[in-house]
C-alpha cells in the first residue's frame, strides 16, 4: 500500500517539480536574498535553461545529459549579460528592468522560430542512464541529489568570502568597493550562478515534461518565485526550502482532497491571492521573512548579547 | 497611412499618459514605484460596467463613479500596504505592490472570471470619421483624446492655483522641509493617489469602451508600459510623462503598420526603450541629472 | 631622507558648477599624522573620495607609491594599500562586529568560487588567517570580548572604533580617517589619539579629517587647512596657529568657539 503510494506516478510528479521550483528559488535567493539585487525576471532565466535544453536535444540530436549541461552553462553566460543592468540601476529600477527583459524574453520565445514560435518545443527526450530511463521515480531521485548537491553549493558559496562580498554589496556598494571588493564581478557573478540554477531547472523541467510553450516562463512565475523566497526569509536556504514548500505544496494538498467548498477551477486563482496577500502582510509585519535576519533565532540570541555587552563595556574602561 | 497612424498613436498615446501621470506623480512625491497602479485601471473598467449594469448609470455618470471608486481604492492600497512600510527599503514597497496587485487581479478573477467580457451597451454609437478620404477617427478615440486633455489641463489648474495642488508640488520637491513648513504629508499623499488613481481609471473605462472589452488582467500590461512612460519622461515631471507618453503610442502604432515579423510582440517594444533608456540615460529624455537611479 | 608615500598635484573637483575642490596639492611623508582642517563644506570628505576612487578628479594628479592612482576604480586602491573610515559611520549594523572587520581583509584574500564550493583545505586555512587577523586588531582597537556582538548595537564610539579596526585589519600603508572622533567626548577622545599613535608605530602612515583642533595640533605632524575648496596652508602645528590666512579664515566663519580653541593653544 505504502509503495503503491510512493510510486504514484502524481505524489512523484508533485515532488518532482517541488524539487525544481527549489532549485528556482535557490538561484533567486542568491540574487535578491543574498546579494539583494532584485530580479523579477527569474522565470526568463528558467525558460533559457529550458528552451536551450530543449533545442539542444531536438533540433540538434544531442544526448539529453549533454544538452542539459550546455543548457545549464548557456544559462550561466546570458544571465551574466542580463545581470549588467544592476550595475547601472537602483534596487527598485533594477526590478523594473529585470522583469521587462523577462517579458522580452517570453515574447521572443513566442514569436522566434528556434524556440518554435507558439507551438513550442514538443517530444523533449528522457535522459536515461545505464540504459534507463529516467522516469517518475528514478527521475526524482536523481533530482533529490541534484537539490542536495544545490543546497550545499549554495552553503558553501555564502558562508566564504564570496558570499561576504555579496553581503557587503548588498547592505553598502561604497563600503563594498572601499573594502578590495570588485563590486562588478561579484555582481555578474552572482546573476550568473543564480541564473545558472535556474537554468538547470529549466532544463530538468523540460526534460520531465517532453513539452514546453511560452506559457511556462512568464510573469506570474517570477512573481511566485519572489513571493516564495521573500516569505521564506531572503538570505536564508531553510527559507527558501520553507517558502517555496509551503507555498508550492499548500495548493496540491486542496488540489489532492477536493475539498467541496473550494471551485477547483478557482483554484491557482486562489493560490495567487493568498500569495499576494501574504506578501502584503509579511512586508508589513516580517519584512525579513519567516527564516530571515532577526528571525526568532537571532533575536532570541541577542537578547543573550546584551548582557554580554555590559561585561564587554568594563573590559575597555 | 502615416497621417492615420499618427492619429491613432495620438489615441493610445493619451491613454499611456492618463495611466502614467498618476505614476509619475507618486514617484515624485513619495519616490516610490507604485507597482499596484495598472490594477486601479482595471478596476475602473469593471467599475464602470457595474455601475451601468446595476445602478443604469448613463455612460458618464458610469465613468465618473469609476473614478470614484479607483481614487477609494488608491488611496486604500497606498494607506494599507504603502505607509506602514514608508521610510523603510524600497523593495519592501515594491514587493508589497506586486503583492497588492496579484491579490486584487485574482480577486476579480474569481469573481469575474478569466474570461474577455463585452462593455455595456452606452447608447453612443462607435462611428468613424473620415477626416480625408484616408484618414478616419472614431469618436470613441476622439473621446481618449479629449478626455486625455481635459483631464491634463484640471490637473495643470489643480497644482498651479489650488493650495493642495502647490503642497503636493512642495512635497515632491522636499517632503522633509515641506512637512516642518506645517504641510500636511500624509493628505498630500493620498491626495496624489486619488488624482493619478482617477484619471487611471477614466484611461481603463474609455480603453474597454473602445475595443469592447474588459478581462481582470487588463491592467498589467498598460500598468507596467506606464513605468517605461514614466522612466522616458524623466521620472516624476508630467510635462515629460506627456511628450513620453505620445512617443511611446507613436512608437507602438508605426512598428504595426512598419515592422512585421519581428521576433518580439508590439508590447515588448517598451521594455525595450525603458531597458534602454535606464543604461543609457537613467535621467530620462527630460530629467534633470541623477547620478544612478 | 624620508620618503614620500602620497603625492596629490593640483587637483580638481566640480559639481556641475560648484567647485568642491579646487587646484589642491599635497604631499604626505611615510609614517606621519597628517591633520586635514576646515570649516564644514571646505571640501575635505570630497578630497578623501578622490584619493580612495569613488570620484574620479576632473584634472590633477594623485601618485601613491611611484604610482598614479586617480581614476582607478576603489576597490583597486583599496588593494594598493589605501583603507578608510567614513564620516557618517557606515557598518553592516545587523551583522557581528567580527563580520564586520573580516570585511576588511577581502582585498587581501584569494579564494574562489571552486575552492570555496568545494570546501578545499586553502579556503578554511584562508577563512581562519581572516578571523585571527580580525580578532587581533578588534584587540589593538581596544574591543576585545565584543566580537559577537551586532555592530549596530555598540555605543557611537565603540562602533567608530570597529570602522577603524575594519580599515586596519589589511595592513594598509595609508590609513585615511574620516572624522575619528566625532560625537566623542574627551575621554574617548584622547583614547583615540593614543590609538592613531600606535597604528603610526606599526608602520601606517594616516591622513584625518578633524574638526577638533586643538587636539589635531597635538596629535599630527602636520596639517593642512582646507576652506572653500582650496588648501589655504599646509604646515606643522605650530605655523598653522600662526598663519594669518588660518586665523581669518576661522574668525572670517565668525565661529568664535573654534577661535577660542586656537587661542587656548
Amino acid at each position: 500500500m505504502v509503495l503503491e503510494a510512493l510510486f504514484n506516478p502524481y505524489y512523484v510528479d508533485i515532488v518532482v517539480f517541488l524539487i525544481i521550483y527549489i532549485l528556482l528559488g535557490l538561484g533567486l535567493n542568491l540574487i535578491t536574498g543574498y546579494a539583494g539585487q532584485v530580479s523579477l525576471g527569474h522565470a526568463a532565466f528558467f525558460g533559457i535553461g529550458a528552451y536551450s535544453s530543449a533545442i539542444l536535444s531536438v533540433k540538434a540530436d544531442l544526448n539529453p545529459w549533454l544538452a542539459i549541461t550546455l543548457a545549464i552553462v548557456i544559462t550561466f553566460v546570458i544571465s551574466a549579460i542580463l545581470g549588467l543592468p544592476s550595475l547601472r540601476v537602483r534596487e527598485d529600477f533594477l526590478a523594473i528592468t529585470t522583469l521587462g527583459m523577462g517579458l522580452i524574453i517570453q515574447s521572443f520565445f513566442k514569436n522566434s522560430s528556434i524556440t518554435g514560435g507558439a507551438y513550442g518545443i514538443d517530444s523533449i527526450p528522457t535522459p536515461s542512464l545505464f540504459g534507463m530511463k529516467l522516469e517518475n521515480m528514478s527521475y526524482l531521485i536523481f533530482l533529490l541529489i541534484v537539490m542536495l548537491i544545490g543546497i550545499y553549493a549554495v552553503r558553501r558559496m555564502t558562508q566564504s568570502r564570496i558570499g561576504r562580498a555579496w553581503m557587503v554589496i548588498r547592505e553598502d556598494d561604497i563600503v563594498a568597493q572601499s573594502m578590495g571588493i570588485n563590486t562588478t564581478y561579484y555582481k555578474v557573478l552572482v546573476f550568473a550562478i543564480g541564473g545558472a540554477y535556474a537554468g538547470a531547472a529549466g532544463a530538468l523541467f523540460a526534460h520531465k515534461v517532453s513539452f514546453i510553450s511560452s506559457d511556462s516562463f512568464g510573469f506570474a512565475v517570477s512573481a511566485t518565485l519572489l513571493s516564495m523566497v521573500v516569505i521564506g526569509g531572503l538570505g536564508s536556504i531553510r527559507g527558501t526550502l520553507f517558502g517555496v514548500s509551503v507555498l508550492y505544496l499548500l495548493p496540491e494538498f486542496f488540489r489532492l482532497f477536493q475539498f467541496t467548498f473550494i471551485d477547483m477551477n478557482y483554484l491557482d486563482m486562489y493560490k495567487m491571492m493568498i500569495y499576494g496577500l501574504l506578501m502584503v502582510l509579511m512586508m508589513r509585519y516580517r519584512p525579513n521573512g519567516i527564516f530571515g535576519k532577526k528571525g526568532a533565532k537571532k533575536v532570541m540570541t541577542k537578547r543573550l548579547h546584551k548582557k554580554k555587552a555590559v561585561k564587554g563595556g568594563e573590559h575597555i574602561a | 497611412m502615416l497621417a492615420q497612424q499618427l492619429i491613432n498613436g495620438l489615441a493610445i498615446g493619451f491613454v499611456y499618459i492618463l495611466v502614467s501621470v498618476g505614476l509619475t506623480m507618486v514617484y515624485g512625491v513619495l519616490k516610490l514605484l507604485h507597482f499596484a497602479h495598472g490594477v486601479i485601471y482595471m478596476v475602473g473598467a469593471f467599475s464602470a460596467m457595474l455601475g451601468m449594469i446595476y445602478f443604469h448609470l448613463p455612460f458618464p455618470l458610469a465613468l465618473l463613479l469609476a473614478m470614484a471608486v479607483s481614487a477609494v481604492i488608491g488611496m486604500g492600497i497606498e494607506r494599507f500596504a504603502y505607509r506602514p512600510l514608508r521610510g523603510g527599503h524600497p523593495i519592501t514597497t515594491l514587493i508589497s505592490g506586486v503583492g497588492v496587485a496579484i491579490l486584487l487581479e485574482n480577486f476579480f478573477q474569481v469573481i469575474f472570471t478569466s474570461d474577455t467580457l463585452s462593455f455595456p451597451e452606452t447608447g453612443i454609437e462607435n462611428t468613424i470619421y473620415h477626416l480625408t478620404q484616408s484618414v478616419s477617427i472614431t469618436n470613441y478615440k476622439f473621446y481618449i483624446v479629449i478626455a486625455g486633455v481635459i483631464g491634463l489641463g484640471l490637473l495643470y489648474a489643480f497644482l498651479k492655483f489650488t493650495k493642495m495642488g502647490i503642497a503636493i508640488q512642495a512635497v515632491a520637491q522636499d517632503m522633509r522641509a515641506a512637512s516642518l513648513m506645517g504641510v500636511n504629508v500624509n493628505r498630500v499623499v493620498s491626495v496624489t493617489f486619488m488624482i493619478g488613481s482617477a484619471l487611471a481609471a477614466a484611461a481603463g473605462v474609455l480603453v474597454a469602451l473602445n475595443y469592447n472589452s474588459l478581462f481582470p488582467s487588463m491592467g498589467s500590461i498598460p500598468g507596467l508600459k506606464a513605468f517605461c512612460v514614466v522612466v522616458l519622461g524623466g521620472l516624476g515631471s508630467i510635462g515629460g510623462t506627456v511628450v513620453g507618453g505620445l512617443i511611446l503610442g507613436l512608437v507602438e502604432t508605426m512598428s504595426d503598420g512598419y515592422l512585421s515579423g519581428m521576433v518580439i510582440d508590439k508590447d515588448a517594444i517598451a521594455f525595450v526603450i525603458l531597458i534602454v533608456i535606464l543604461l543609457i540615460k537613467p535621467s530620462g529624455l527630460f530629467g534633470k541629472k541623477v547620478e544612478k537611479v | 631622507m624620508v620618503n614620500i608615500l602620497l603625492k596629490i598635484e593640483g587637483i580638481s573637483k566640480r559639481f556641475g558648477g560648484l567647485v568642491a575642490v579646487n587646484q589642491v596639492s599635497l604631499a604626505v611623508k611615510e609614517g606621519e599624522i597628517f591633520g586635514l582642517i576646515g570649516p564644514n563644506g571646505a571640501g575635505k570628505t570630497t578630497f578623501f573620495n578622490m584619493l580612495t576612487g569613488i570620484y574620479k578628479p576632473n584634472e590633477g594628479t594623485i601618485v601613491f607609491e611611484q604610482q598614479q592612482v586617480q581614476g582607478v576604480k576603489p576597490f583597486r586602491i583599496a588593494k594598493l594599500g589605501i583603507s578608510r573610515t567614513f564620516q557618517n559611520i557606515r557598518l553592516l549594523k545587523d551583522e557581528s562586529v567580527l563580520e564586520n572587520v573580516m570585511v576588511g581583509m577581502f582585498g587581501k584574500t584569494h579564494t574562489g568560487l571552486w575552492s570555496a564550493i568545494l570546501g578545499l583545505g586553502s579556503a578554511k586555512k584562508e577563512e581562519e588567517l581572516v578571523k585571527e587577523e580580525s580578532r587581533k586588531i578588534l584587540e589593538l582597537v581596544g574591543l576585545a570580548g565584543l566580537e559577537d556582538e551586532l555592530a549596530g548595537s555598540l555605543s557611537y564610539g565603540n562602533q567608530r572604533r570597529v570602522e577603524i579596526a575594519r580599515a586596519l585589519v589589511s595592513k594598509p600603508k595609508l590609513l585615511l580617517l574620516d572624522e575619528p572622533t566625532a560625537g566623542m567626548n574627551a575621554d574617548e577622545t584622547n583614547e583615540i589619539g593614543e590609538l592613531i599613535r600606535k597604528i603610526r608605530k606599526n608602520g601606517t602612515t594616516v591622513i584625518l579629517i578633524e574638526h577638533n583642533v586643538g587636539w589635531v595640533m597635538g596629535l599630527c605632524d602636520r596639517i593642512a587647512v582646507f576652506d572653500h575648496g582650496e588648501k589655504i596652508a599646509d604646515d606643522e602645528p605650530e605655523k598653522i596657529i600662526a598663519n594669518p590666512a588660518v586665523i581669518e579664515a576661522y574668525i572670517g566663519k565668525e565661529d568664535t568657539e573654534e577661535v577660542n580653541k586656537f587661542a587656548a593653544n
